[in-house]
């Protein structure tokens, strides 16, 4: 291989980001360096096992994500804002609607979620941490070691460009030739395993580390949809661990599942993909739900209504969501029998959807409703994602699909489903559980700013792209002529997609201003609000709960304040927490350094890096870790200084 | 650390108890993973273009010597479990060697059935069929090979320690993982030689 | 000594899954194809069984029976959905 084939080269843009990414690095270096952070960095952070403190580090590269991603979508609504544009061209195009699809939902969605999901759920369910906390560990930087290989791929060797579902055979090696599709295998298996490994983790923490009293139908609703969709994750993500194997075997040794000739069948690749993606969408939809179910329930001051069928409904949407894979590729070929089967499941899986609509608008029913940042994103959802949900239906005809089918309508209907269902939900629980985690609220009139902005913005950049589909503007498609006559309305789209990024802007400028200006929480419950995770103190201790809390009612912390049902009974005893670990990042770096290898087809020091995988994984068998036992006098003297009194 | 004496070493503790749920867990997510390859394998099962199909490269002989290797493997496996719930550290270290060595045989027999296949002109890249037929055989034939690894670990372990909750824990989790590989194999047996050479 | 390191229930076991393997062999005698699946499938489900029970001991944890009983079948779910979903898709029901 030649270096000018190794490094991305020729274009103005690549090498400004190639610059860029040289000069924070280097940034970041010295400044640890001149602040003398690295041994803080590298005890808080790199080696932790706090579920609190790895739900920070997924959220921050989250959002980091999501920026990245953002910057690709405001690209390609530049590029198809005027006919004939010559911003990038087609290759180039290719590629950032590839990574624009697999960031925002592998690397942004997944991650926020989890994220959420490991700072809140062992504290709404009282436990002292999640059940493995050194594999949460593994799970976290097998995660960032994917992110940040696909990243890489933007300037080292060239990004994958067969769109986010590398649909074969133009992903095969014979149509795809450059390494860009062999990060898409080798990223998304890395951090697909600790994805996987986070499913298992959570099922067990759920199930098994419950504080006493706190029955499975006393759980909040959040804990709910962290367990469903952990299970979803547990038997979804199997099934794309053995599609991306066998594209990289495809790939990479010549076998011949997805090529054109020798048996091989191209189709079979959709077929899986879409077994595992579609289950997907559940997964980066159910935890928003459920953060809705929190919000909306804290600020209408009132129980969550229908508390049993939103738990039944979700349970139905997750033996559902595997039985309708086939409606992403109505057109492939098969029969007519087959289409009108997944058509019916399709639609039968917007019933239990609907009820949880319906749940949230009687849980808001003579309450007392506050309108609050969260609280707004939370009631925008409503209406936005009921027409994602509307248009998902007319998508679900097989015959009616045959019209629209990879059209921009289809575009327009999946961001008016994931962007109201699951980045409002982690904007709004973003901006609900910040003061938990730190001490003080983010600023609602700035907040409230970039509601605004976002949910205004949201709309004037989709809702065109419907009008744009059914006049027959296929998606992916880099340019137009103007006899199309497609040209007013993606201009109209590019103006709401930079009003977006502006909105963005306000709620990044929105976390500086309040780490400066906020004042400080002295109060664990800011928002009068109903579970558990309220009742200890902001920011959160390391142990969680100084006492271990006993349930006596659904909505715990609430009965405890106005029902006269107290939590904490017992007296402090020493609390026994596991101690930081160095090896789930090394084990990360090392994955990062096996992926890179393989990408390109380097042998020799993938099978050196394989093995040191091995090393680590039998080193950390061989450990005997006795964790760290904290003191009643520790305790005690952590719990005045949260709680503002001097010592 | 609290241990519970009314139950077995290796679920002695809350932690232990969490670990051999969690890997049954894991175990739901193998089940989904050696299905997704069975479906592969079924879908181009007859798509062997110009190679060979499967009643051609099939030998039921050296199948029938690596079932009954595993089958006894497990079997021994089982013995090891019970002679460690019984506190018995020599019968139960004599046990996993013979679950390890069989394990072995049956990995050394089915490299040479690999390399039988090859020489017969059914490679990895012959045919979507030869394809699936080598990730599903290699798949299983990987776990058999990590559990080596991961077995021998363990043994180590117990030859230092004696039973502890984390030996305990371990041999017990890995005895799952042996008797899981077994299942998979059975079905291998049934639905891939055995149909194969109908 | 023998006996307490040969419980007859694991060697009931051992010993069924080997006529097990020998009966689905009689698959390959001459058959119609309806009752070689039907010895080839019930004799995996058996012998499957048999490790879940006799070794596997799924059935003796009290406090999390339910919980293993739930994961093994919506594992066997997903699995058979991909499997028989995929054979309908492009096999049975493909278009031709």
């Amino acid at each position: 291989m030649k270096w000018d084939e190794f490094f991305v080269t020729g274009e103005p843009m690549i090498y400004g980001a190639m610059a860029s990414i040289v000069l924070a690095t280097i940034a970041i270096i010295v400044g640890l360096t001149y602040f003398k952070k690295w041994g803080y960095l590298w005890r808080e952070w790199l080696t932790t096992v706090d579920h609190k403190r790895i739900g920070v580090m997924y959220i921050l590269s989250a959002l980091i994500m999501l920026f990245r991603g953002g910057v690709d979508a405001i690209m390609m609504r530049l590029q198809t804002a005027v006919p004939e544009n010559k911003f990038l061209d087609s290759q180039h195009y290719n590629e950032i609607f590839t990574t624009h699809g697999l960031i925002m939902i592998l690397f942004m969605a997944m991650p926020f979620i989890i994220g959420i999901m490991n700072v809140v759920v062992p504290l709404q369910i009282g436990a002292r941490d999640v059940a493995f906390p050194r594999l949460n560990a593994i799970s976290f930087w097998l995660f960032f070691a994917g992110a940040m290989l696909l990243n890489l791929s933007f300037v080292i060797g060239g990004s994958p460009d067969a769109g986010w579902s590398a649909y074969f055979p133009l992903a095969s090696i014979e149509f795809s030739p450059t390494v860009g599709n062999n990060y898409y295998s080798l990223a998304l298996q890395i951090s697909g395993i600790g994805t996987l490994l986070t499913g298992i983790n959570f099922i067990v923490t759920i199930l098994k580390m419950r504080a006493p009293g706190m029955k499975l139908m006393r759980m909040p609703m959040f804990t709910w949809s962290s367990l469903i969709t952990s299970v979803i994750i547990a038997f979804a993500f199997p099934v794309l661990t053995v599609a991306l194997a066998l594209m990289m075997f495809d790939r990479l040794f010549g076998s011949q599942f997805f090529t054109m000739a020798n048996g091989g069948m191209d189709m079979l690749w959709a077929n899986l993909f879409w077994v595992w993606g579609h289950p997907e969408v559940y997964i980066v939809v159910l935890p928003a739900f459920g953060i809705f179910s929190e919000i909306i329930s804290t600020f209408s001051k009132k129980n969550l209504y229908g508390y049993t069928s939103m738990v039944v409904s979700m349970v139905v949407i997750s033996l559902l969501s595997f039985l309708v894979w086939a409606h992403h590729f109505y057109t492939m070929g098969q029969g007519a029998m087959v289409n009108g089967f997944f058509s019916i499941t399709t639609m039968a899986i917007s019933v239990p959807t609907g009820v949880k609509i319906f749940n949230w608008l009687f849980t808001m029913r003579k309450g007392k409703i506050t309108f609050t940042t969260p609280m707004l994103y939370s009631l925008a959802f409503i209406p936005i994602f009921t027409i994602g949900g509307v248009t998902g239906v007319m998508l679900a005809m097989a015959s009616a699909d045959y019209q629209y089918h990879n059209t921009m309508f289809l575009v327009a209907h999946f961001h008016y489903v994931l962007i109201p269902g699951t980045v409002f939900a982690v904007i709004a629980g973003f901006h609900y559980w910040f003061p938990k985690v730190f001490g003080f609220k983010l600023n609602e009139r700035l907040g409230k700013h970039a509601f605004w902005w976002i949910a205004v913005s949201f709309n004037v950049t989709f809702f065109p792209l419907f009008f744009l589909g059914l006049q027959g503007m296929t998606r992916r498609m880099y340019t137009y002529s103007e006899e199309t006559g497609f040209g007013p309305l993606n201009l109209l789209s590019f103006a709401g997609a930079l009003g977006l990024a502006f909105g963005f802007v306000i709620l990044v400028y929105n976390i500086y201003y309040s780490i400066r200006y906020s004042p400080r929480e002295t109060n664990g419950d800011p928002w009068d609000a109903r579970t558990l995770e309220w009742a200890t103190s902001s920011p959160i201790p390391a142990y969680n709960f100084a006492i271990t809390p006993n349930v006596k009612a659904r909505d715990a912390l609430w009965s405890a304040k106005y029902d006269n049902l107290p939590i904490f009974e017992g007296k402090i005893e020493p609390i026994h927490l596991p101690s930081n670990s160095g090896k789930p990042v090394i084990l990360g770096a090392i994955f990062f350094a096996f992926g890179f290898a393989l990408v390109f087809s380097w042998w020799i020091p993938a099978i050196i890096s394989g093995i040191g995988i091995l090393i680590i994984l039998a080193s950390m068998s061989f450990d005997r870790d006795h964790g760290i036992t904290v003191s009643v006098k520790e305790i005690m003297e952590t719990e005045k200084k949260l709680r503002g009194e001097t010592l | 650390m609290k241990i519970d004496a009314t139950k077995p070493l290796e679920y002695g503790s809350e932690e232990n108890s969490n670990k051999i749920f969690g890997f049954w867990i894991f175990l739901g997510a193998e089940i989904a993973l050696f299905s997704t390859l069975f479906t592969v394998y079924f879908v181009l099962v007859n798509r062997y273009a110009t190679g060979p199909n499967g009643s051609e490269i099939f030998e039921l002989t050296g199948v029938l010597v690596e079932t009954f290797l595993l089958l006894t493997s497990s079997f021994t496996i089982g013995l090891a479990i019970h002679s460690m719930r019984l506190g018995l550290k020599k019968p139960m270290m004599i046990f996993f060697t013979l679950t390890l060595l069989m394990g072995l045989g049956f990995l050394g027999i089915e490299i040479m059935e690999f390399f039988t296949y090859v020489h017969e002109g059914a490679s990895l890249s012959t045919s979507a069929f030869t394809s699936s037929l080598f990730i599903l055989l290699g798949t299983h034939g990987a776990h058999v090979a990590f559990g080596l690894l991961w077995g021998t670990s363990i043994l180590i372990q117990v030859k230092r320690q004696g039973f502890t909750l984390a030996t305990a824990n371990k041999s017990f989790i890995f005895s799952l993982y042996w008797h899981f590989l077994d299942v998979v194999w059975i079905f291998i047996f049934s639905f891939v030689y055995l149909k194969g050479l109908m | 000594m023998m006996k307490q390191l040969f419980p007859i229930r694991h060697v009931m076991g051992y010993l069924s899954s080997l006529i097990l393997s020998a009966l689905a062999v009689t698959a390959l005698l001459d058959i119609p194809f309806a009752a070689k699946m039907a010895i080839l499938t019930v004799t995996a489900i058996i012998q499957a069984s048999l490790q879940l029970f006799v070794f596997m001991h799924i059935s003796e944890t009290a406090d999390t029976k339910k919980e293993l009983y739930l994961n093994i079948a919506y594992a066997l779910f997903v699995g058979l959905v991909t499997i028989f979903g995929s054979m309908y898709i492009f096999v049975w029901g493909w278009y031709s």
